[in-house]
């Protein structure tokens, strides 16, 4: 291996006759006055001059190119190799033209590809094209992990890729890009598998009910396999968690409220008016609702005449009530924004948001268990603005108050961690959640609490977060426009940029902040595997054989079947079974058997006959 | 903008006036009637097939077959203010690392003969020196290939004849060193001169041609893809010692020629039939052997210019090698 051609500080070309080059590939240019460069290929090429691409000439059919082997001469031997590559540290000077070129060691490159222990951070995968310069490889860095190639577990055979978890500290947030089938959220699950491993305090909003991690694959060998069982828990908004009303401030509601559907200023305004300090969710509730029936009643007078009229004592008081509301809200609250505040209310209530508290998530957050909040996209965003802004301030007056030298209950740092997160900060328009992701990406950092984004349209998350996002994992990206915005958002080179459309699943550019440059890696094989991973169309087919099976199970023992004799099988089988059939019914089903191998059918001169097989 | 004068435009259009009229006894001639012409009075037309791979892997036991071909690279301007430089190479099939390449060169302003005069202007002389030159290295490197690389057959690039005609004695060599050690030699015309059809008419048969056509314009797409004409009339080539044939070795509707030594005569086919092997199907009809010999042995112009630019003193290069014409920029 040679530099050959004209060379630079920063770019030389390097040929070689028998070695092909591989795309992200380190090499060593042994620079006679300059000393060791090391550089990446950033395209590779091949070329034999005897086999040229030529449209409107001589172009040798392969009939000769055997021939010629046949007689003793190879030309594919006299392919030769070519890779572009640029140096990672730009040359004082050009590199010099004919310098030698090798591969590196492993303690040449150390430092470049491994920034922290195996113990202290996320194990995420392997460095593409290294597994020349893993030979050597430190014996802590082997047989970390396996990675799924081609429909198999493969081992560990290049540099293991490990995210250093502390550089957060410094390049806080991560952003998780790719279409979908891309790799993104198994890509994530492998992060989060590692931020359990290292017992950090995580809250995962869930859409898609997918970040399950009891179920652990078996291509892991014995004494391998990893119990992630008590390590993190999933709640389901509305069942296991929720808002206790009663710690809700004025602002919490409001956002709450908003989150549900966009709040007018009138609406705000009723309900700063209206919600008093401790209240719980009935006297909040009651006390819209009887605004509002005072107001549908239209006049005091009216509203006396209610009074009056009531036969009850109980009847009577709450009149009474309703007219003390109505004088005292009814002309700084519309009746039209009372209203939109009750619907809101109790869209909320029956969503089930307001049955239990967040208590369980903060003491999972305290034993640094991985926190799955499960619910649909809407509730989440009504609950994530109301759980991290909650959390998100008890962290950080814990933190405010250890400067004031003042006491507050210890809370932990946390990640938050996100899929579909155009979802939750999209751009364009305001939304709650987006307020406080907003923050966090902005200040979190200060606090210890970091974000983990996964999209696959980061051209429609909100741009401020982007730009905070300090390390940026970019799975296969098709569309152009998500494609420019990655370019514009991340130090990802116009060649990488290019490959993005075509890499393969599970491949990923890991644009950090912290190195300064790309890295091309390949997400290792998840541990744990989502429940979501059955074919549905694998389900369908089980599901009809599954049915088959039943019915055949049915009529095992009648059988043989003669053809007219239904009637009276049909009438057994519905005094065994309970299960009723029409006589067409019942022969379509036989016939069904039939077609599928579980009986057989003969035919008599009178009727047929369904047979065992 | 380019302005095309008129005079010139008519002129074009005159020639190729000219050569239609010339040419049109051969163009409108019956292919068959021609083909059968030559068929009984200039040689039997044979199909030949290529060989399987197993044929041709005995040739790896025989020791391979050596290419030869040689180039030229001329610096400077006219006579005798120039500089030719020479290269021959021959490589045998199976010792691709042992390339044998002999170099040689030429300027009328130093002769290793007797003493010319320079005033003397004779580019006529001095092109028979360069190819003189340039078949005498090939000859050379054929030579040496042969002593060292033991083959079992030389495949030249270029009609044999060629050889014998302006190196006769470094020939004279060469086909007895192959004639003593059996190595079949042979070579491959690509541009055929010859016009033995026209000379076989003279000879009183009938064909509708009067006037003078070469073989090359005579055979244009007269053969079909594998076909052979083996001539077997007395021609020039035949006194000479030497058998020839004519092959259609591509698709390319021209044809080659290749010759023989007249004492392997009984070879003919077999190489022909080896060529045609070699030759890809969609090429202008050369082995892609020679071919290969051919770009290896090229030597770019721009690097005999870096070289003499880096070894002739300034001063000898530009008084004698550069001309006015390598100065102009535009």
């Amino acid at each position: 291996m040679k530099v050959v051609g004209i060379t630079t500080q920063q770019e030389v070309y390097v040929g070689s006759r028998e070695r092909n080059f591989r795309i992200n590939e380190f090499l060593i240019i042994v620079d006679p006055h300059q000393g060791d460069l090391i550089g990446e290929v950033v395209e590779a090429r091949t070329y034999n001059k005897y086999i040229p691409l030529s449209l409107n000439g001589d172009l040798a059919d392969s009939s000769v190119l055997q021939s010629l082997k046949a007689i003793g001469y190879n030309v594919e031997e006299d392919t030769i190799y070519i890779a572009r590559v640029r140096l990672l540290n730009e040359a004082p000077y050009p590199v010099e033209a004919g310098s030698d070129v090798r591969i590196p060691q492993f303690y040449e490159v150390k430092d470049l590809m491994i920034n922290c222990s195996v113990e202290d951070g996320l194990v995420l995968g392997v460095i593409k094209n290294t597994d020349q310069m893993a030979l050597d490889m430190d014996e802590e860095y082997k047989d970390l992990l396996y990675t799924f190639e081609g429909g198999k577990f493969k081992e560990q055979k290049d540099i293991p890729y490990i995210f250093n978890i502390k550089s957060m500290n410094q390049y806080p947030h991560i952003g998780i890009f790719g279409g979908s089938g891309s790799g993104k959220s198994f890509g994530l699950r492998v992060m989060l598998e590692e931020m359990m491993n290292l017992n950090i305090p995580t809250i995962v909003l869930d859409p898609h009910f997918e970040m399950d991690f009891s179920e652990v694959v078996d291509h892991l060998p014995k004494g391998k396999k990893v119990d992630y069982g008590d390590k993190f828990r999933c709640l389901q908004v509305g069942v296991d968690v929720g808002v206790r009303f009663e710690d809700l401030s004025p602002q919490d509601l409001k956002n709450l409220l908003d989150a549900s559907s966009p709040l007018t200023d009138a609406m705000i305004n009723v309900v700063d008016i209206l919600f008093k300090k401790k209240d719980s969710y009935n006297s909040f509730y009651n006390r819209i609702k009887m605004l509002a029936e005072a107001q549908e009643e239209g006049s005091i007078d009216r509203i006396t005449r209610r009074i009056e009229e009531s036969t009850t004592d109980l009847e009577r008081q709450g009149w009474q009530k309703r007219k003390e509301l109505y004088l005292n809200y009814d002309k700084s609250c519309p009746y039209s924004s009372v209203r939109g505040i009750l619907w809101r209310v109790n869209r909320l209530y029956n969503e089930g948001i307001f049955n239990n508290d967040i208590r369980k998530i903060e003491e999972g957050l305290n034993q640094g268990k991985l926190m799955v909040i499960q619910g649909n996209t809407r509730i989440l965003q009504v609950f994530s603005t109301y759980l991290i802004n909650n959390l998100y301030h008890k962290r950080r007056s814990y933190k405010d108050a250890q400067f004031n030298n003042s006491a507050v209950e210890y809370f932990p740092p946390f990640v938050v961690v996100t899929d579909e997160a155009h979802n939750f900060a999209p751009k364009g328009y305001e939304c709650p959640s987006k307020a406080i992701l907003k923050e966090i990406s902005q200040e979190g950092r200060k606090y210890g609490v970091f974000l983990i984004l996964a999209t696959q349209r980061p051209t429609l998350l909100d741009e401020t977060i982007t730009a905070q996002l300090n390390t940026k994992f970019i799975f296969r990206t098709v569309r152009g426009s998500d494609i420019a915005t990655i370019k514009e958002e991340t130090d990802i080179t116009e060649e990488e940029a290019r490959r993005l459309p075509y890499l393969q699943t599970g491949d990923v550019f890991i644009s950090e902040s912290a190195r300064g440059r790309t890295i091309f890696a390949r997400i290792r094989a998840a541990n744990t595997t989502s429940p979501h991973t059955e074919n549905p169309f694998d389900e369908l087919k089980g599901k009809l054989h599954e049915e088959d099976n039943k019915f055949f199970q049915i009529i095992k023992d009648k059988l043989p079947i003669n053809g007219d004799d239904f009637i009276n099988i049909i009438k057994e089988i519905e005094s065994e079974t309970g299960k009723t059939y029409t006589m067409d019914l019942f022969e379509e089903m036989l016939n069904n058997l039939v077609q599928k191998g579980y009986i057989i059918k003969e035919k008599t001169p009178f009727f047929n006959v369904y047979k065992e097989k | 903008m380019y302005n095309i004068s008129q005079e010139l435009k008519s002129k074009i259009m005159f020639v190729n006036k000219v050569l239609l009229d010339k040419y049109e006894e051969v163009l409108s001639m019956d292919r068959n009637i021609l083909r059968s012409y030559i068929n009984d009075n200039v040689g039997s037309i044979l199909k030949i097939e290529k060989f399987t791979e197993e044929e041709l892997k005995r040739y790896t036991q025989l020791g391979g077959i050596l290419g030869v071909d040689g180039s030229k690279n001329r610096m400077g301007g006219t006579h005798p203010h120039f500089i030719e430089v020479y290269q021959g190479l021959a490589k045998s099939t199976l010792h691709k690392d042992k390339p044998i390449y002999k170099v040689d060169f030429y300027t009328p302003l130093y002769s290793e003969e007797e003493e010319t005069n320079l005033l003397e202007e004779d580019s006529e002389k001095d092109q028979k020196i360069s190819n003189k030159k340039l078949a005498a290295i090939e000859i050379e490197a054929a030579l040496e290939g042969i002593n060292m690389l033991k083959p079992y057959a030389v495949m030249m690039d270029g009609s044999l004849i060629r050889y014998k005609i302006v190196c006769s004695d470094k020939w004279q060599e060469l086909k007895e060193e192959c004639e003593r050690r059996n190595i079949i030699l042979v070579g491959v015309i690509k541009d055929i001169k010859t016009s033995i059809i026209r000379e076989s008419i003279e000879e009183g048969y009938s064909l509708p041609i009067k006037e003078c056509f070469y073989d090359r314009e005579l055979l244009y797409g007269l053969l079909d893809y594998g076909e052979v004409i083996l001539t077997n009339i007395n021609t020039k080539k035949e006194e000479r010692g030497f058998a020839s044939l004519f092959m259609r070795s591509s698709q390319s509707p021209t044809v080659i020629g290749m010759d023989i030594l007249k004492s392997q005569q009984s070879r003919i086919l077999e190489m022909a039939r080896l060529i045609f092997t070699l030759t890809p199907k969609a090429s202008r009809g050369v082995p892609l052997w020679l071919d290969i010999i051919d770009s290896e042995v090229k030597i770019p112009d721009q690097m005999i210019r870096g070289l003499l630019e880096s070894y002739l003193d300034r001063k000898i290069l530009e008084m004698l090698f550069i001309s006015e014409r390598d100065k102009r920029t535009i």
